[in-house]
């Protein structure tokens, strides 16, 4: 039988971050993945992440993926794909399926991160082709290049449901509208307004109550609900559609970590049965560590900051890292994921749905928790968004960002300084002139979120210019005449490009200059072709 | 509270709408099937996945098993939480025959 120093279960985000660590202090690591391919859900996210420089912000999640795997190799780790670990006994001892093949091998030290699996939602009609995971279509449309369908209903409003939302109208799907049961969008209100600024509505306080369809979706029929989930008389809607996608939530996959002894305990809000765990990653089993989505529902960030605790305290373990190095290592990862933990999304915040102001006391706006739009008044509460006599003087970046969530790559983007993240990173930007705005664009481009904007309202008398970050194909030329949308989805009216930016530091996101009358200035920010 | 005495309490079991809703894609169970197990005194996520065989087909249980878990908490009138879950057993993923019968032998 094969023996290791270390065993990681699991070449994501987690399993490859805690690998890394423990591996950069010496200590000889193999990771398994059940997968031909490592990254876990990595190398799907097409998206810009959030968070800070040192969680990787403004960074695509599949090239964060990349320097993983290139780190992981540059270190020496072993990492096995199609390689299933599907049994753990005593002793440490795990079996791997490798083809036609079971290896027995055993680890002084194992780290489970097998992350989690989508939840299901049954409804007459749910096994009709075409119900399908929006996780599992994210990997058909960003993996395998193929479209899950043409017309597409999202169930589910958390994160899940407004990113890959906005991907497959990237890959030329229509979406035909978000629906969630509570009242509130659950994701980030940046990502709600990407997609409604589109055209595409959500159904809030909604329901799906079945899929019709003889050998495949071919229409949903939503209803509403009251506070206690019934659903009220005379509200359903019939809605042409041939895909469902779920987004309706993630467990852990913990079975081996309950298969192997450690103390489990269910937490709805973590997303069910998870492995009990220290601070320092360590399971009620000396010796098994968790990291990742497996020890409760995060995202990636977290994810690779808690493998590298669960690294480094095995390398301290070993003793191949000393005490007080570990600690220095330790307090930063442990501040790192707190900061990311700030927030309105944060682990002990979420789902609460009496929160209505902002840490700064900014109200929330209702439009943009129930529609996924910015209301066009009471933009004045947001000190990311110039007033008008500011506008009235030249160009200015306008930053529509209006939540707190743990992000802040706006203020280093900014070469002039003109928007400052003031405290912790989940506080909302201000604009504030340091120097004058540029009208450079590098902030608009930076956003992960796309909220920010440049408005020039001293373009020409009666006229002015409004750039959008622009990530859809095809991009349009300069000339090129469309339609300008306001952040509801609604069409303004006709609008012409003026210019197309693109630059390697903006990395694939476009700069759209549009022309518009004067009255539109705080109101366009769509450009549809 | 007492589940026990709740269902024997209860009329015979009785059909209700959406009971021919299919959860356990796999092995192809209804909700039907699961309330009807409860009833037959089913009560843990391990009884009914050996009385039905839900959660046993080739996803092992990773898309029905919350959906099962929350029938049986519904019809016994308690927290999904209460309903005592299955222990994973090894192989937690499909494995071919061919594989065990490997096992054990020396790599040629």
């Amino acid at each position: 039988m094969k023996r290791y120093e270390v065993i990681v279960i699991g070449a994501g985000p987690a399993g490859l971050s805690a690998a890394i660590e423990a591996a950069s202090h010496g200590m000889k690591v193999v990771v398994y993945d059940e997968n031909d391919r490592p990254g876990g859900q990595l190398f799907k996210q097409i998206h810009k992440f959030f968070g800070s420089r040192e969680h990787k912000a403004m960074q695509r999640g599949f090239r964060i993926g990349e320097d993983l795997l290139a780190e992981a190799d540059r270190l020496g780790v072993s990492v096995e794909l199609n390689s299933t670990v599907m049994g753990f006994f005593g002793n440490k001892e795990v079996t791997v399926l490798q083809g036609d093949r079971i290896e027995h091998v055993r680890g002084n030290y194992i780290i489970i991160a097998t992350g989690a699996s989508e939840n299901a939602l049954a409804f007459p009609g749910w096994t009709l082709p075409g119900v399908v995971g929006a996780g599992a279509a994210q990997t058909l449309m960003n993996i395998h290049g193929v479209r899950p369908g043409k017309k597409i209903l999202m169930v589910g409003s958390g994160n899940v449901g407004v990113v890959v939302g906005y991907q497959l109208i990237q890959a030329g799907c229509e979406l035909v509208g978000v629906v969630d049961a509570a009242p509130r969008i659950s994701g980030y209100g940046v990502h709600a307004a990407k997609i409604a600024r589109t055209g595409v509505p959500f159904y809030l306080s909604h329901t799906i109550k079945e899929a019709l369809g003889k050998d495949k979706v071919e229409a949903v029929v939503i209803a509403a609900v009251d506070e206690r989930w019934q659903v009220i008389e005379g509200s359903k809607k019939t809605i042409e559609a041939d895909t469902v996608c779920l987004a309706v939530g993630l467990s852990p996959m913990a079975q081996l970590a309950k298969m192997a002894g450690c103390e489990m305990q269910d937490i709805p809000a973590r997303g069910g049965l998870i492995p009990i765990h220290k601070e320092d990653r360590e399971t009620s089993v000396p010796g098994i560590f968790v990291a990742g989505d497996v020890a409760g529902i995060e995202e990636a960030s977290s994810a690779m900051i808690q493998g590298r605790i669960a690294g480094a305290t095995i390398a301290r373990d070993q003793g191949y890292l000393p005490e007080d190095l570990y600690q220095d290592r330790f307090q930063y990862y442990k501040n790192s994921l707190s900061q990311i933990h700030q927030g309105m999304f944060g682990p002990d915040r979420k789902g609460k749905l009496d929160i209505m102001e902002t840490d700064e006391g900014c109200p929330l706006c209702e439009s943009l928790l129930t529609q996924g739009y910015l209301a066009d008044v009471g933009l004045q509460f947001y000190p990311g968004i110039p007033g008008e006599e500011r506008r009235r003087k030249g160009i200015v970046a306008v930053v529509e960002c209006t939540q707190n969530i743990p992000c802040d790559p706006c203020q280093d983007a900014c070469p002039k300084g003109c928007i400052i993240v003031d405290g912790s990173i989940a506080h909302i930007p201000t604009f504030t002139e340091k120097e004058p705005c540029t009208g450079c664009g590098l902030c608009v481009s930076a956003c992960p979120g796309q909220a920010i904007f440049l408005v020039d309202e001293t373009f020409a008398p009666g006229e002015a210019t409004v750039t959008i970050p622009y990530e859809m194909e095809p991009t349009p030329e300069p000339g090129y005449r469309g339609l300008a949308l306001d952040r509801s989805g609604s069409v303004l009216g006709e609008a012409e490009i003026l210019s197309v930016r693109k630059s390697k530091a903006m990395d694939k996101t476009v700069l759209l200059t549009m022309k518009v009358p004067l009255e539109w200035s705080m109101k366009a920010r769509y450009f549809r072709v | 509270m007492d589940s026990k005495i709740r269902i024997e309490e209860q009329d015979s079991f009785l059909s209700k709408p959406g009971d021919d809703l299919i959860i356990c894609r796999c092995e192809e169970i209804t909700k039907g099937e699961i309330r009807r197990a409860v009833h037959d005194g089913m009560r843990t996520m391990n009884e009914v996945k050996r009385y039905l065989r839900a959660g046993m087909g080739l996803c092992q249980g990773q898309t029905c098993s919350k959906l099962v878990r929350d029938i049986i908490a519904a019809e016994l009138q308690i927290r999904r939480e209460e309903v005592a879950i299955t222990l994973p057993r090894s192989p937690v993923r499909p494995v071919p025959m061919g594989a065990y019968a490997n096992d054990g032998t020396v790599r040629k």
